[in-house]
C-alpha cells in the first residue's frame, strides 16, 4: 500500500478546525455534565425521595444503555417533542447528559466519604445544609473523587469521536471524510488514532500530576 | 402521536438482533479475556520485553476511541491483504479494546493476593503455571468480579458502535427500521430499552456470582 | 513412626555459614546448624532477629546470600560451576524440597477452595495422584488433625486454629520428611493456640521431624530436643532446653526470657506475682 501523508498537510485547515471542535464539545460537555453530576447528587442525598427516585431512572438509563443511542433519540427523537436540535448542540447535550450520570454517582460516593460526624458537628453549630455542603463536605471530598472525576473527564474525550455518527464536524468525521474523498484510509486513520492517542497520553499525564499536587497539599494541611 | 403499533410490530425483529448485540459482545469479553489474561501476566513479569509490550497494548487500546480502532480495522485490514468478514473483524477490534480495559482490572486483583497465598503454592510443589491458573487467575477474578461484570456491561453498549462499519446488530437494525418508518424516536427507545434489558440481566447475574463467592471470601 | 534419634547420623537439613542481606541490611551472619532426623528444634529469639527469616532460607521462600543449605544432601537453590553458585530453575528447587513441609504464620490457606481441597489440590497436580484417591488422603490428613467433619468448609468459615490445623494436614498430606513451622501460632488468639500445639506435640511423638520458629516457651521446653536462640542474626545460645533455659548465662538470652516472663506474669491469690 503507498502511503502518501501530503493527504493531511493538503487539508490542514479542515483538520485543524475538527481539533477545534472537538476539544470545545468536550470541554462544554464536561463542564455542563459536572453541573449536572453534582446537582444530581445534592437532589438525591439531600431532598425528597420524589425527586431522587426520577434522577435515579435517569443515571440507570444513562449508565445502562449505548451513548450512540442516546445519541440518536436525541438528535433524531428530538423534533417530536419539537425540539430542532442542530447536530452540534445535540451531540453536545449528549455528551453532557451521559457524563453527568457517571459524574453524579462519583459526587454521591464522594459526599457519603465525609465522615457524618463531622456534618453533625457543623449542625450543631447551626450551620445551614447548603453551607455545610458547600465549606465542610466539597473541599474534603473533591480530594478523594478528584481521581475519578479525571478518569471520566478523559473517558469523554474519546466519547466525542461518537458525535461523527450523528454529523456533527468534529475531529473524527472531519478527518474520516477526507479519507473517503481520497481513498487514503491508511493516511487518515492512522494519522487520527495517533492524535487521539497523543492527546489521551498528555491528558491523563496532566491529570495525574494535578492529583499528585492536590493530594500532597492534603497531607500538608492534614499534619 | 407516539406510536406503540409500531414498537409492537418491530419488537421481534430487534429482538432477534438483540441476539447478536449479545453475541458480538460476550465473545468479545471472552477473547477480550484471554488477551487481557496474558497482557497482565506480560505486564507483571520479569521480562523487560513483555512488561513493554503490555504497556503499549494497554495504552494504546485505551488511548484510541473504540470507533477509530473500528475504522482503521475496517477500512485498513483489507489494504494488508486482510480480507475477513466485517463481523469478525469488529468482534476482534472489540476484544482487543475490552482486553486492554482487562488486563488493568486483573492487575490490580493481582496486586491483591496476599504474597503468602503463592509461597503456599509452591511449598507444595505446584509449577508456575499451576499456580497461575489455580490460584492467581480465580483469585484476581474474584477479587475483580464487580469491575469484570461492569466491563462486560460496558462492551454491550460499545458493541452498538460496530453498526458503524455495517454490522448488523441491534443498533444497525434500529436505525434500518428508523431510516424506513421515519419514526426514529419510538424506535430507538425501543432499542435502548433492550440494551438496558441485556445489563439488567447481566448486572443481576454478577451479583449472584459474588453472593456465592461471598461464601468462600478470605478473611 | 521409625527410629530414634541417632546422634550420628547424616542431618536431613544442614545449613552451614549462611547469610542472609536485604540491600545494606544484614539479616544473617554465619548460621550454622544441623537438624537431624526425628529432632524437635525449636527457634526462638526477639523480633527481628532473623528467625524467620531464617526458616523461610530453609525453605528456599527467600534466597540467601551466601553458605550452603542442604536437604538430605543435596545443595538447595543453587548448583556450583567452577566454584562459583548459580541459580537453578523453580523446578529444580521445587524438586529439592519436595520432602519439606512449610506451615505458615498467616495460614496462607486458599480463600477459594474448601478445607478438603486445599489439602488434596496439591496432591493431584503436584504429585498427580488420582482424584479420589487424593481426596481419600486429605479426608484421612484432616481426620488426623480433628477436622474430619469440616471438609467442606471455606476458609472464611473455620476459626484461626481450624484454619491453622488445615495447614498442617495440607503440608502433613505431601508426606514431608521434615515439617518447618513459621510461628504457627502467632496469629490466633490465645483461647485457639492450645489445639495448634496439640496437634504439633502428637506429629513430635510420632517422630516427625520438625523445625518451629516461635515465642511458645512452654511447648519449646516440653517438645523440642535443641532450642536455638537467635539474636542479631547469630546463634547466640543453643542446646537442650534445659541447657538454654536454665543453665545458659548469655546474658541477652536472660534478657529475652526475662521480658518474656514479664509478659506472661499474673496475680495469684496472695498477691505474690508468679510466672505462668
Amino acid at each position: 500500500m503507498s502511503f502518501n501523508p501530503a493527504i493531511l498537510t493538503d487539508n490542514w485547515r479542515e483538520i485543524f478546525d475538527g481539533m477545534v471542535l472537538t476539544i470545545l464539545i468536550w470541554v462544554a460537555g464536561t463542564a455542563i455534565g459536572l453541573v449536572i453530576g453534582l446537582a444530581v447528587a445534592v437532589i438525591q442525598l439531600f431532598t425528597t425521595r420524589w425527586l431522587a427516585a426520577p434522577l435515579a431512572l435517569y443515571v440507570a438509563v444513562m449508565r445502562g444503555t449505548p451513548f450512540l443511542i442516546q445519541l440518536f433519540v436525541i438528535y433524531y427523537g428530538g423534533p417530536f417533542f419539537g425540539l430542532d436540535l442542530t447536530p452540534l448542540t445535540a451531540g453536545t447535550a449528549g455528551l453532557a447528559l451521559y457524563g453527568g450520570a457517571y459524574f453524579s454517582e462519583i459526587f454521591r460516593a464522594g459526599f457519603l466519604s465525609v465522615p457524618p460526624g463531622q456534618i453533625e458537628a457543623a449542625r450543631m453549630m447551626g450551620i445551614g445544609r447548603l453551607d455545610i455542603v458547600r465549606h465542610v463536605q466539597l473541599p474534603q471530598m473533591l480530594v478523594i473523587i478528584l481521581p475519578a472525576l479525571a478518569n471520566m473527564t478523559v473517558l469523554l474525550s474519546k466519547e466525542t469521536a461518537v458525535l461523527s455518527v450523528i454529523t456533527v464536524n468534529e475531529l473524527t468525521s472531519v478527518v474520516q471524510s477526507i479519507g473517503s474523498t481520497t481513498f487514503a484510509f491508511a493516511e487518515t486513520l492512522l494519522f487520527l488514532a495517533l492524535v487521539y492517542w497523543a492527546f489521551l497520553e498528555i491528558v491523563t499525564a496532566a491529570a495525574r500530576r494535578l492529583e499528585k499536587r492536590v493530594g500532597r497539599f492534603m497531607l500538608r494541611t492534614q499534619s | 402521536m407516539f406510536d406503540f403499533n409500531l414498537i409492537i410490530k418491530s419488537l421481534p425483529m430487534l429482538l432477534q438482533a438483540s441476539v447478536w448485540t449479545v453475541i458480538y459482545s460476550l465473545s468479545s469479553v471472552a477473547i477480550g479475556f484471554c488477551i487481557g489474561t496474558l497482557m497482565c501476566a506480560a505486564g507483571l513479569s520479569a521480562s523487560r520485553l513483555g512488561r513493554g509490550v503490555a504497556a503499549f497494548y494497554v495504552s494504546f487500546f485505551r488511548g484510541v476511541p473504540l470507533l477509530v480502532q473500528l475504522l482503521i480495522s475496517y477500512y485498513c485490514l483489507p489494504l494488508i491483504g486482510v480480507n475477513v468478514p466485517s463481523s469478525v473483524a469488529a468482534v476482534g477490534t472489540l476484544a482487543l479494546c475490552t482486553g486492554a480495559y482487562i488486563a488493568e482490572i486483573l492487575r490490580g486483583g493481582f496486586l491483591g493476593i496476599p504474597h503468602g497465598l503463592v509461597e503456599a503454592a509452591r511449598m507444595v510443589g505446584l509449577s508456575r503455571a499451576q499456580i497461575l491458573t489455580r490460584i492467581e487467575v480465580p483469585l484476581a477474578v474474584r477479587f475483580t468480579l464487580p469491575s469484570l461484570v461492569n466491563e462486560t456491561t460496558m462492551m454491550v453498549k460499545a458493541s452498538s458502535l460496530i453498526s458503524v462499519v455495517g454490522v448488523l446488530e441491534l443498533t444497525r437494525l434500529a436505525q434500518n427500521i428508523a431510516t424506513s418508518t421515519f419514526q426514529p424516536l419510538e424506535i430507538y427507545l425501543t432499542a435502548g430499552a433492550i440494551y438496558f434489558v441485556i445489563n439488567g440481566v447481566i448486572t443481576l447475574a454478577g451479583q449472584l456470582a459474588e453472593s456465592r463467592f461471598r461464601l468462600e471470601k478470605a478473611r | 513412626m521409625t527410629a530414634h534419634p541417632v546422634a550420628t547420623s547424616r542431618p536431613i537439613i544442614d545449613v552451614r555459614g549462611v547469610w542472609k542481606r536485604f540491600g545494606a541490611a544484614e539479616v544473617l551472619k554465619g548460621i550454622d546448624l544441623a537438624i537431624r532426623k526425628s529432632e524437635v528444634t525449636c527457634i526462638i529469639g526477639p523480633s527481628g532477629s532473623g528467625k524467620s527469616t531464617l526458616l523461610r532460607c530453609i525453605a528456599f521462600l527467600e534466597e540467601y546470600s551466601e553458605g550452603e543449605i542442604t536437604i538430605e544432601g543435596e545443595l538447595l537453590g543453587f548448583a556450583l560451576e567452577n566454584g562459583r553458585r548459580r541459580r537453578v530453575s523453580d523446578a529444580e528447587v521445587a524438586r529439592v524440597r519436595r520432602n519439606v513441609g512449610f506451615v505458615f504464620q498467616q495460614f496462607n490457606l486458599w480463600p477459594h477452595m474448601t478445607a478438603l481441597e486445599n489439602v488434596a489440590m496439591p496432591l493431584k497436580l503436584a504429585r498427580g495422584i488420582a482424584r479420589e484417591d487424593a481426596a481419600k488422603r486429605a479426608q484421612a490428613m484432616l481426620e488426623k488433625v480433628g477436622l474430619g467433619a469440616r471438609a467442606q468448609a471455606y476458609p472464611s468459615q473455620l476459626s484461626g486454629g481450624q484454619q491453622q490445623r488445615v495447614g498442617i494436614a495440607r503440608a502433613l498430606a505431601m508426606e514431608p520428611h521434615i515439617m518447618l513451622f513459621d510461628e504457627p501460632t502467632s496469629a490466633l488468639d490465645p483461647e485457639l493456640v492450645g489445639e495448634v500445639l496439640q496437634v504439633m506435640r502428637d506429629l513430635a511423638a510420632e517422630g516427625m521431624t520438625m523445625a518451629v520458629v516461635t515465642h511458645e516457651m512452654g511447648f519449646a521446653a516440653q517438645v523440642a530436643d535443641t532450642v536455638v536462640f537467635i539474636d542479631h542474626g547469630v546463634i547466640a545460645a543453643s542446646g537442650s532446653p534445659d541447657e538454654v533455659f536454665r543453665r545458659n548465662e548469655n546474658p541477652r538470652l536472660r534478657q529475652f526470657l526475662q521480658n518474656y516472663f514479664e509478659r506472661n506474669v499474673f496475680w495469684q491469690g496472695n498477691g505474690d506475682v508468679a510466672a505462668t
